[in-house]
């Protein structure tokens, strides 16, 4: 099973398997930016004095918290065509991906405002903040420091999440390798080799995602471990 | 920054300490004849399809296999255990039936398993029970007649199954270039289709008649784009099962056994 011809028959085949990289690093960083950015919205709608906004908040997240991921995926897949919208399967896992981990980012965001004392704001507000002006200025600011650290696990679940791509024929990582060891009947060669590529990707990720961490603690006079 | 580098070279060690492991594993020879082992269990451990009608299909009503390889699993318990209801049966699709065969989950496969050369090197295959062909499934009003008009439309085949390796030899040779997309299982290639996510359901025509059956939209196209001949999969080095698989599906075809089930499932020529 793991003979070195079966590395030779992968090595052939190595295309293949960069075509799947390039697709879920495109699906990850795409879907990223879309959870970024909905996440943030979401999160602070979470925090404002305006009640429906709030329920939205909470609907928004515990939806798609709560709710697998794959089952949502279907549906953009499967089912949005029936109701007339037919989006190409890239925008599908970004979609998925993106709105799913969203969710979480909302949450991690909420807390992370939630975690700045009350005063923070009040004082913001006798020195003339406006609400918009306070979160811009002085909330989020000292809410990153704690949003930091959580975010970056999203960040590596995302891309790990991304291999979801394969059941609905999206020609990721993990498409071409259960297409090309399933017809080639050679299963270890090829999960390992996207096991080891998957690494690739995650570790620089959650590494890189640390060293911004400490340099933001560093900035902001946190302790440094 | 040093601590970090070495959790990287640690979690790469640890993968390549998996994949020794695995290896080593799979290297270990079984001594002990298979059948012994076996009749000593008492009984066959057997994969098959759950939904492809008339071979292997799990019936929602009774709860039951049935088809013509569950009654081929069903003959060769009996002429080996003595009892025909000495089967236990596990479900399998194209793309985990290699998995179970190799990890010793189930003594065979007996699942619409095309006999390719390929196939031949990883594991042992009976004499042929029944030949069959690449079909196409697709919707009444698509327009589409054969092959040659899937040019730049996308084919839904099942992963693991050599479909798309017929039909892209083909199609090279009409010179068009039809896009293939791979899913787990039959119904979700039904699903593709009728969401428009495929324009063709590409499989043999055995499996494609219920999937037809499910959607008044669809139709089988005549053409056949392959010869697809079944065989039951032992794992290599069980050499003794093998031979006596053979047996019985050899004495089966003479007999007249297997034709007279190829009727009751609604199988004949």
């Amino acid at each position: 099973m793991f003979g070195l011809e079966s590395w030779q028959t992968l090595l052939v085949d190595w295309r293949i398997f960069a075509q799947g990289l390039a697709q879920t690093v495109l699906a990850s960083v795409l879907g990223l930016a879309l959870a970024l950015a909905l996440g943030v919205v979401m999160g602070v709608l979470g925090v404002v004095p305006v009640r429906p906004l709030r329920w939205l908040n909470r609907f928004y997240v515990e939806f798609f918290q709560n709710t697998p991921l794959l089952t949502q995926v279907f549906f953009y897949y499967y089912g949005l065509p029936r109701l007339g919208l037919r989006l190409p399967v890239l925008a599908v896992g970004v979609m998925g991906l993106g709105i799913y981990t969203g969710a979480y980012i909302a949450e991690i965001i909420r807390a992370g405002i939630l975690s700045v004392h009350r005063g923070q704001l009040e004082a913001a507000f006798s020195q003339g903040f406006r609400y918009e002006e306070a979160m811009r200025y002085i909330i989020l600011p000292q809410a990153f420091r704690v949003i930091m650290p959580p975010l970056t696990n999203q960040f590596v679940n995302l891309i790990k999440n991304s291999s979801i791509l394969s059941f609905i024929a999206g020609y990721d990582l993990m498409y071409h390798a259960d297409v090309w060891s399933s017809y080639n009947l050679l299963y270890g060669v090829a999960y390992v080799t996207i096991a080891a590529l998957y690494l690739c990707l995650t570790l620089p990720t959650a590494t890189l995602a640390r060293r911004l961490e400490r340099r933001m603690q560093a900035t902001w006079g946190g302790s440094v471990s | 920054m040093k601590k970090r580098s070495w959790f990287a070279v640690l979690s790469l060690a640890l993968v390549v300490a998996l994949v020794f492991t695995v290896a080593a594993g799979c290297s270990k020879p079984s001594k002990q004849p298979t059948i012994d082992k076996i009749k000593k269990r008492g009984v066959l451990k057997v994969g098959v399809k759950a939904d492809v009608l008339g071979f292997g299909f799990m019936n929602p009503a009774t709860k039951q296999y049935e088809g013509l390889e569950v009654d081929i699993a069903k003959r060769i318990a009996k002429d080996l255990l003595g009892d025909s209801k000495k089967v236990e049966f596990t479900a399998v699709t194209g793309k985990t039936r290699m998995g179970v065969l190799d990890n010793g989950e189930i003594d065979m496969v007996i699942a619409t398993f095309t006999i390719t050369e390929d196939r031949k090197k990883l594991v042992d295959f009976s004499p042929v029970y029944h030949v069959d062909g690449i079909q196409f499934l697709v919707k009444k009003d698509s327009g589409i007649t054969g092959l040659k008009d899937t040019d730049k439309k996308t084919i839904g085949v099942a992963k693991g199954s050599d479909t798309q390796d017929r039909l892209a030899e083909q199609a090279a040779k009409l010179n068009i270039k039809p896009q293939f997309a791979s899913f787990e299982t039959y119904p979700e290639i039904l699903a593709a289709l009728q969401s428009g996510r495929v324009q063709v359901f590409a499989t043999d025509g055995s499996v494609l008649k219920y999937y037809e059956s499910q959607d008044k939209n669809t139709v089988i196209l005549p053409d056949k784009y392959s010869s697809e001949e079944y065989g039951v999969a032992t794992k290599k080095g069980n050499d003794d099962l093998r031979d006596f698989v053979a047996k019985v599906i050899n004495n089966m075809v003479s007999s007249g056994d297997l034709a007279a089930l190829k009727r009751t499932w609604g199988l004949g020529k």
